[in-house]
């Protein structure tokens, strides 16, 4: 039995070092060893027990698949009719619950660009396909946006102890310009997301490491200067534009990889924040997720 | 059938709701408990939609139900027992840890043997499990009947000496509340007397007769009052999921008032009146209008012609004004009410 338990916490830890993105990974392993490890079962021997695990790891992954329906049934009676909603970058249940809302209500839907990697457009295409309004707005127009919208509704990376939510970066600044225009911040977050993680601040998130947020130092002699900061953008776009070939237009200035590398890729929200947790368990205030959590792994 | 509409007040219909089904159970005839849920859900929603604005109505079925279901388990356990231990991870999600078994089920009592679908005596499956469901039900009423003194056993916790205390309206449990602290404490009620139904007169008379010194004031002053308030305490007509609440019209006015002092709210309801229901399209009263003529009466007749006159009966307070819920089941915070409802009801039960 230690053996087994072994095994999959190393395998879980391989599976994290391969994955680009591994708290909601961690979240759903955490889970099933901590099942696997108080699962109660009365068979004699091993090969009984690992075949007993085997189909419930299995029986639950099936199930996990309508989890998402299930949250968007929920969901479906907080979106009245004629909503004007802000979503953020790309979300499998966000979209699930859009779409199942379009099908008895009219809704229009704002979403964020997402920077740098996007995924707001992927979410775009696949609304208006559906035929919903939508409307793609920059990250930095989210406080223009939020006086227009009815609520806030973003999916999870995970959901974390204290209710708080780990999304993509961004959900946090939405979070407090919701709370500060009045305006419900609703998460949408299957159970597996929940996580057994107790962030005091963003950089207690895993996926904060010392690169994130650091100063290089200035490649320019004249540092201190007001130049300094100019030529360094300047050599930047040059380098981009010369990828693209010659243009006459006046270069785009765009981000370079490095500096995209010193940017965190997840936020942390806080749970006072955040109105409501929409789970396969039901709807939950932030505290109540905090609840679930102990009563898997407390104890 | 029954008519709902002679009934007034919210611990009235949840009582004669559960007796209304008290006898719908003993008389009715059943070979399974599912034959007896449906009858009960079938009785109860005819009793929630004669009056939909009374959500006790519905959560005393939802009630009833979920001790129905209950006692079916509990009497079935003996018989079908040790079987049952699927364990699965979404079970394991839902409610935590496995808990281990205590010795068996060691009752002394005798179990009754249930025959369910039995061909040859089709009643006998109901003749075994009423008393028990009798009973269930009997829990339920006694709660009801006892609902206001649980309440108020621990007034004298929540209100001081010298105190000063807010309140709107007249609820029949802040009534009894006020009451027994006063047993206890010298203190001060303000009242305000609640335009259009000037309930808060009815409550500040009530009050004075009780022997607790009482201020009657006019609704708009509030606001100006409430640097002088220690505690604003609220009935409510309904506690919804979120944590917010309806309450008469007035509450939000004193919880916002109370808010802008940092003035503590306390809500003091009945468990009865937790209703598994969101606040999701009332963030403007609860959309129960009483009549407008006490606004505006027809002896304005030439106003009358030209103005709509709307008299909004309840508020909507939301949950962040709420400091904590005063119950028959203990005090508790907004942020847990909707843990309350699903250990009081059965999910399968919300929309009757």
């Amino acid at each position: 039995m230690f053996e087994l338990v072994q095994a999959l916490n190393d395998s879980a830890e391989e599976l994290k070092r391969r994955s680009p993105n591994p708290i909601s990974l961690n979240a759903g392993c955490e889970l099933f060893i901590a099942f696997v490890t108080l699962f109660p079962h009365e068979s004699d021997n091993f090969a009984e027990l690992k075949k007993e695990l085997e189909q419930q790891g299995r029986k639950y992954a099936a199930e996990a698949i309508s989890f998402r329906d299930k949250i968007a049934e929920l969901a479906l009676g907080f979106i009245k009719d004629d909503s004007v909603i802000l979503t953020h970058s790309y979300s499998r249940v966000v979209l699930k619950a859009l779409l199942h809302a379009h099908k008895t209500k009219r809704i229009s839907v704002y979403v964020t660009e997402s920077r740098p990697r996007g995924l707001g457009l992927k979410t775009y295409e696949a609304l208006t396909a559906a035929g919903i309004p939508c409307t793609v707005v920059l990250d930095s127009a989210v406080a223009y946006v939020m006086d227009r919208v009815d609520f806030v509704l973003v999916g999870s990376e995970a959901v974390v102890e204290s209710g708080g939510l780990i999304n993509y970066v961004g959900s946090n600044q939405m979070a407090i310009i919701a709370k500060a225009a009045n305006k419900p911040f609703y998460a949408l977050a299957e159970s597996y997301k929940f996580h057994r993680l107790f962030p005091l601040s963003q950089y207690d998130l895993p996926t904060h490491n010392p690169n994130i947020l650091s100063f290089s130092t200035p490649t320019a002699r004249s540092a201190g200067q007001d130049s300094a900061s100019t030529t360094v953008a300047s050599e930047a776009s040059e380098k981009s534009s010369a990828n693209k070939g010659t243009s006459s237009s006046p270069p785009e200035r765009a981000m370079t990889q490095e500096q995209i590398a010193k940017n965190p890729g997840v936020d942390y929200t806080r749970p006072d924040l955040i109105s409501l947790v929409f789970s396969d368990v039901g709807i939950l205030t932030p505290e109540g997720v905090s609840q679930y959590l102990v009563g898997m792994f407390a104890g | 059938m029954y008519s709902i509409r002679q009934v007034v007040g919210s611990r009235e219909a949840a009582l004669e709701t559960a007796l209304v089904l008290r006898q719908v159970v003993s008389k009715a005839r059943f070979s399974n408990i599912q034959q007896l849920i449906a009858v009960i859900r079938e009785v109860g929603r005819r009793l929630a939609e004669a009056q939909p604005k009374e959500h006790s109505v519905g959560n005393t079925v939802r009630r009833v139900l979920h001790n129905v279901r209950e006692e079916y388990n509990s009497a079935t356990k003996g018989a079908t027992g040790a079987s049952r231990n699927v364990y699965s991870i979404s079970k394991f999600v839902l409610q935590g840890q496995p808990r281990k078994h205590t010795g068996g089920a060691a009752k002394s009592e005798a179990r009754i043997t249930l025959k369910e679908n039995d061909p040859s005596d089709p009643d006998s499956f109901a003749r075994a499990l009423k008393p028990v469901l009798m009973e269930a039900i009997q829990d339920v009423l006694d709660e009801l009947e006892t609902v206001y003194d649980n309440v108020s056993k621990n007034a004298k916790d929540h209100i001081h000496s010298d105190e000063i205390i807010l309140t709107i309206g007249h609820s029949k449990t802040v009534e009894a509340f006020l009451k027994s602290a006063g047993h206890y404490r010298n203190y001060t009620v303000i009242v305000a007397e609640t335009a259009p139904s000037y309930q808060g007169h009815e409550m500040a008379r009530s009050l004075s007769a009780a022997g607790i010194s009482t201020f009657l004031v006019p609704d708009s002053s509030i606001y100006a009052i409430m640097s002088r308030v220690n505690k604003v305490i609220l009935g409510a007509h309904a506690i919804l999921a979120n944590g917010g609440l309806f309450a008469i019209s007035g509450s939000l006015l004193a919880a916002t008032a109370a808010r802008a002092h940092s003035t503590p709210v306390v809500v003091c309801a009945g468990q009865f009146k937790l209703t598994p229901l969101w606040n999701l399209y009332h963030e403007h009263g609860a959309l129960d209008f009483a009549d407008p003529s006490s606004v505006l009466g027809f002896d304005e007749g030439k106003l009358v012609e030209r103005v709509d006159v709307v008299n909004p009966y309840y508020d909507y307070v939301g949950p962040e004004l709420v400091d904590v819920f005063i119950t028959n089941d203990g005090d508790h915070p907004p942020s847990s009410v909707y843990r309350l409802i699903k250990e009081t009801y059965d999910d399968d039960d919300h929309e009757l």
